[in-house]
């Protein structure tokens, strides 16, 4: 597999975390490649190194040992504000529980990443009411995040991960605790982000629902992909 | 306009802890308005006070200000109305007031006690010293009487059992070493506000006394000028024209002034201290709960892509807001007492050694305002990313694991 084709690459990826005196091994030399517009599931029981590996996938934790490209660039040697900056152009993120800013409105929300960006104040209108759009919450705009079902919430953080167009989206267990037909709507949100916009999606998940629309399902067990 | 509209809505999370901490600081900003208002207004009464005392600047031969004399007038004026008509010309200048300062004893036949006098021209002094004296009874004395007469302090006219109209004898040292005396009619009763001062007193008209100490001297010229901020100029443009004599300015001979201003100085600097401390206090108090309270929500801005800078940059505008809206409010609560005053007429008790109160006034000061606003809203915004820098650092993953 080319490095080109390869939005994400994780080569022999190590993380310890220190718990009192002892040392647990979180990921035992995690090797893994994310094709752009590729959806890859990652399921496995509690502590198996689900959060971790996503978290490291993500840019937003640091291994002990191995490397990571995003895009074809290699990112272990650059500090804190570059990976920063990286997250803002290229990484989505969609968390388990929502975390919306509870006082700006969903508008607010969506079209915070574009105001990061420095997007101009008309484009950035244009997109997030294309996002909004998109996640069918074009009606909500005005509202905060607290007058919306668990379902819309969720379609919001979506929104706010597609509305950057980012290369990578991250999501942690996006369905926990929705219904099964909102669950089904975010599974057909994510899986158009992947396939239409040829965004990489690594999703963590329990949700059988979830992984069986994924493009490729990555078992993990105790710090190792089986 | 978004970042400021988002700090809004971050400050109104909380409302009443955000109107708690706005309260601190409006109370703290009108403290500090009030103190310094009335610190401002003591200063100005002070020098006003002071230059309508002495002039705003006092010219003496170049011995003059030394206080060594042997004999009165030794280090005297000579040829003082060439050089009154000299200053008086000068751009600025509102009078000359030429002056005698001497002493003796004051008699009513029975009784005598000793004097601390000046000779002054009626027409000018009096009209210049302006509500700093305030006449008991009578009027100033004529500098054309057939009599020489003289205004008493109320004090030393109960001492001596005189009245308007009384007749007293001044009994000085001549310039020539030798005792003199005069018959002089009460013509007014007057206090300046000093029992110590008013127990002693005596203005006499300045031919007058001239006449009693044998001499066409005069201890000094006081300048008055139309704008106090003239002083140094009109002091230095003085130096240049007759550098062979002494010149000072109010400032120099207001030694009550001077300590005062040290005093108030201090006690209003320490009070303003505290006051800065508190808001302090409250400020961060007040961003470092939402600090914690919103750690979680910090991760996901910083997963999503924001700096750290721009995490603290949110949360001092946050601290802005709050200092900028209790300075506001500090500075209606200031404005509203300073009009109050204004208008209600609470006067002071009388300070140490003075028999008059004082009314209780505030001054407004633009540029105390201006301070006072710049130096709590940098404070906020200091509390703020003092509290804030630490939570936009924290590691990512550990700001979202944050419960």
């Amino acid at each position: 597999m080319s490095a080109e084709s390869c939005t994400v690459r994780l080569t022999g990826l190590r993380k310890n975390y220190r718990v009192g005196e002892a040392s647990v091994e979180a990921l035992k030399g995690v090797s893994l490649d994310v094709l752009s517009g590729e959806m890859v599931a990652l399921t496995g029981p509690s502590g198996s190194g689900k959060s971790t590996l996503l978290n490291l996938c993500g840019l937003i934790d640091t291994p002990d040992a191995g490397s990571r490209e995003l895009g074809g660039t290699v990112i272990d040697k650059l500090d804190e504000i570059a990976l920063t900056r990286l997250r803002r152009e290229k990484v989505g993120f969609i968390f388990q529980g929502f975390n919306l800013v509870p006082v700006m409105t969903v508008y607010d929300n969506v079209e915070y990443p574009l105001l990061l960006l420095g997007v101009a104040a008309a484009e950035r209108r244009q997109l997030t009411l294309t996002a909004l759009q998109q996640v069918g919450l074009e009606d909500y705009a005005l509202r905060l995040p607290d007058a919306l079902s668990g379902g819309q919430r969720q379609r919001v953080a979506i929104a706010r991960a597609l509305v950057k167009s980012p290369a990578l989206v991250i999501a942690d267990e996006p369905t926990a605790n929705l219904d099964s037909t909102t669950a089904r709507q975010i599974v057909d949100l994510l899986h158009e982000l992947a396939h239409e916009r040829n965004a990489s999606v690594v999703v963590a998940t329990h949700d059988e629902r979830m992984s069986s629309h994924c493009d490729r399902v990555l078992h993990l067990i105790d710090g190792e992909l089986q | 306009m978004k970042w400021l509209m988002f700090a809004w809505k971050n400050v109104m999370r909380n409302s009443r802890r955000s109107l708690t901490a706005m309260l601190i600081t409006a109370l703290g900003t009108a403290a500090v308005l009030g103190s310094g208002g009335f610190a401002l207004f003591t200063y100005e009464s002070l020098e006003e006070m002071t230059a309508r005392d002495t002039g705003h600047v006092v010219v003496a031969n170049a011995r003059g200000f030394e206080g060594d004399e042997d004999v009165p007038l030794q280090h005297g004026l000579a040829g003082s109305p060439a050089l009154a008509a000299k200053f008086a010309a000068l751009p600025g200048v509102r009078a000359v007031a030429p002056r005698v300062q001497f002493s003796g004893l004051i008699s009513n036949g029975d009784k005598s006690a000793v004097f601390v006098g000046s000779g002054v021209v009626p027409e000018i002094d009096f009209r210049l010293r302006g509500p700093q004296m305030n006449f008991i009874s009578g009027q100033p004395p004529a500098s054309n009487s057939p009599a020489p007469e003289v205004v008493i302090g109320n004090e030393l006219a109960r001492l001596m059992k005189a009245k308007v109209g009384s007749s007293l004898t001044l009994l000085a040292t001549t310039t020539e070493g030798n005792l003199n005396a005069v018959d002089v009619l009460v013509s007014g009763i007057a206090s300046v506000g000093v029992p110590e001062i008013d127990k002693r007193l005596v203005l006499a008209d300045l031919a007058s006394v001239q006449k009693l100490l044998l001499s066409d001297k005069v201890g000094t010229l006081s300048i008055y000028l139309k704008e106090t901020a003239d002083t140094e100029a009109i002091a230095t443009r003085v130096r240049e024209m007759q550098p062979e004599l002494a010149v000072k300015t109010w400032r120099d001979l207001a030694v009550f002034y001077q300590a005062v201003r040290a005093l108030y100085d201090r006690i209003f600097g320490i009070l303003g201290v505290i006051m800065i401390c508190i808001v302090l206090f409250a400020m961060s108090n007040t961003l470092g709960m939402a600090v914690v309270e919103r750690t979680r929500e910090i991760g996901t801005l910083r997963a999503i892509g924001t700096l750290p800078a721009e995490i603290v940059r949110n949360f001092v505008l946050e601290g802005m807001l709050i200092g900028g809206a209790g300075t506001v409010a500090g500075m209606l609560l200031a404005g509203v007492a300073t009009v109050f005053l204004l208008f209600a007429g609470i006067e002071m008790p009388p300070p140490p050694g003075r028999s008059a109160g004082y009314p209780l006034l505030l001054s407004f000061s633009p540029p105390l305002y201006g301070a006072v606003t710049l130096v709590v809203i940098v404070l906020a915004a200091c509390a703020a990313w003092l509290v804030s820098s630490r939570a936009a650092n924290k590691p990512v993953t550990e700001a979202l694991a944050h419960v």
